[in-house]
């Protein structure tokens, strides 16, 4: 038992303190006299990477994209979660249905059409690109994720407030989304997330630095086939904070949440 | 006043009709739906229609079409003209079954490890789970760094002031090699997402299941065989189809580790889509033909798995 978590231990650790050891070593430290452990610490490798690379901008362009897609995710979402998990109406189980399988359509059968599109709409080269291509695997997720906390809520709560003569966008509003917003901030932080790790459609859609999110920018770092390694150590540290940041912010929900998702209500 | 009374009642048996047709709340209900329908629609629906009319297409970016009808899948089927298609679908195969069969053993051992009470065990959840919230082209380059073949990388440091061998290992250059260690970090980085899976799955398993198991002699296995596997059944077939579809469709490991060399050793059908769709000639129909040709085997997955997420959702 012990001896298995310690096995784990190392097996999870090793890989994240290397990325920390290479990121404070010196070049020569890294190149010439290889070592377990730095011995000596420096902070060179971050300040190039702040002021001598484009990484700001990266950053930036990866929390634009990350925020307005979850944004409009999680208004589509909602909206499209009351529908299904509250009204009546014709093709509700069928909508219910399209959202799941849209969910797990993968993305690598949709980038090569998707390119199409994208170039037909002039956004080639465009965060904007990004951030309507990212609703591709947000809004479903978000959809089917609210549904899911929706159908938890008793609709006597509601019911109440239609009598007064609410209308359903006033009762959405006013009477389930107070009640829900710890979950739909969970579904929230995944999403961005989601979009904060997105690779391929950025590596396809994106060619010129000022408009690279973080994920496509790191690989911009790689000169040639020369990789220095110290800067995108440092660069690939800062860059997985906000989604570690999100994972501490939330790790109390992470299995229940993950679990909703996908197993049970 | 007289005539409106006859054509308002019309208009009320108009509007009563159509709520019997299209259900109670049709109007409210498609209003709120619109946003997400025309995303679905849009941005999923047409672009994968488009990619099926693209594989019966010879087309580059921005030139018109050119009909060539089956030729695309003659030529991938057929294996011609350096095609690496079949070399493709071995590769996804073994790398796809492998790492599946490593983050079921790696994931089920972490799950009933955290499932015990033990001092430090929110931590150690909190720490065991952290690859699956770095990003995972991060992680890719995270090993890259650690497999370099010289006398810089971790792997060959270690392994060298250990003795075990006196030459380099190229753990991604050596085509015998370099599969396996791609697999590794996928194994690595999508363990945490099936321990999560299975914890949750335990911790839904009744511990009366447990007592009256041990009251009848069961010893433990046993009781893993008999108890905690059909218990964990919904949980595993959820996760193993998720992970099936997830890992198959991954590019960024073989992306940043390998680039599907050496020699097409790592070379995965998402991987041969974007070289020959995107890099180099952009053949975007040879490319929409390699990824829907995976299609029927994936679409029989999505069949079953949304079946069972929407029974447990309701």
């Amino acid at each position: 038992m012990a001896g298995g978590i310690l096995v784990f231990l190392v097996w999870t650790l090793v890989p994240v303190y290397w990325i920390l050891a290479t990121s404070l070593k010196t070049d020569l430290a890294i190149y010439r006299e290889p070592s377990l452990i730095p011995k000596q610490i420096t902070l060179e490798h971050y300040r190039r990477t702040l002021f001598e690379t484009p990484f700001l901008t990266f950053m930036r362009n990866s929390v634009e994209v990350a925020v307005v897609t979850t944004a409009l995710a999680m208004v589509f979402g909602t909206l499209a979660a009351y529908a299904i998990s509250r009204l009546q109406f014709r093709g509700r189980q069928w909508m219910a249905r399209a959202v799941v399988i849209t969910y797990l359509v993968p993305g690598s059968l949709l980038f090569i059409p998707m390119f199409q599109v994208v170039h037909q709409l002039g956004l080639i080269d465009n965060v904007v690109g990004l951030m309507v291509t990212y609703l591709t695997f947000t809004v479903p997720f978000a959809t089917w994720m609210v549904t899911g906390y929706f159908r938890n809520i008793p609709v006597e709560l509601e019911e109440a407030a239609l009598v007064d003569g609410c209308t359903r966008l006033q009762a959405l509003l006013r009477v389930v989304l107070p009640i829900s917003l710890p979950a739909m901030a969970v579904v929230a932080l995944f999403a961005f997330t989601n979009s904060w790790n997105e690779f391929l459609y950025a590596l396809v859609f994106i060619g010129r630095d000022s408009q690279k999110t973080l994920t496509v920018g790191l690989i911009g770092l790689v000169r040639g086939d020369t990789f220095p390694w110290g800067p995108m150590m440092a660069a690939s540290l800062m860059g997985a904070l906000p989604p570690i940041l999100v994972y501490i912010i939330s790790q109390r929900w992470v299995v229940a949440g993950l679990s909703a998702g996908s197993v049970k209500g | 006043m007289e005539s409106s009374a006859p054509s308002a009642g019309v208009a009320v048996r108009r509007r009563l009709s159509a709520r019997r047709a299209l259900g109670r709340d049709w109007a409210t209900a498609w209003l709120f739906l619109l946003p997400s329908t025309l995303v679905l629609v849009g941005l999923i629906a047409y672009p994968f229609l488009s990619a099926i009319v693209l594989t019966f297409q010879d087309k580059t970016v921005g030139s018109p079409g050119r009909w060539v009808g089956l030729q695309n899948y003659a030529d991938l089927l057929g294996g011609g003209a350096g095609s690496m298609f079949w070399q493709a679908v071995v590769n996804t195969v073994v790398y796809t079954l492998v790492a599946i069969v490593g983050k079921f053993i790696l994931g089920m051992a972490q799950a009933l490890l955290l499932h015990e009470s033990f001092p430090g065990r929110m931590v150690m959840r909190g720490i065991f789970f952290l690859p699956w919230a770095i990003p995972s082209l991060i992680v890719a380059l995270t090993w890259k760094w650690i497999y370099a073949g010289t006398q810089v990388g971790l792997l060959n440091i270690v392994q060298i002031q250990l003795g075990l061998s006196r030459d380099l290992i190229q753990w991604l250059a050596n085509p015998d090699l370099a599969m396996w260690s791609v697999i590794a970090v996928v194994i690595w980085q999508g363990t945490p997402f099936w321990s999560m899976m299975f914890l949750a799955g335990l911790q839904a398993i009744s511990g009366e299941l447990y007592e009256a198991a041990s009251i009848d002699g069961a010893n433990v296995f046993q009781r893993f065989w008999h108890v905690t596997l059909p218990g964990l059944e919904n949980v595993v077939a959820i996760t193993f189809m998720l992970s099936t579809i997830w890992t198959a469709n991954g590019i960024n490991y073989v992306y940043i580790l390998t680039g599907g060399g050496p020699g097409g050793a790592t070379m995965t059908f998402p991987m041969l889509a974007y070289e020959v769709g995107i890099a180099g000639a952009q053949r975007l129909g040879e490319g929409a033909t390699i990824a829907l040709c995976f299609f029927p085997f994936f679409l029989v997955l999505i069949y079953f798995l949304s079946r069972r997420m929407l029974a447990s959702n309701q």
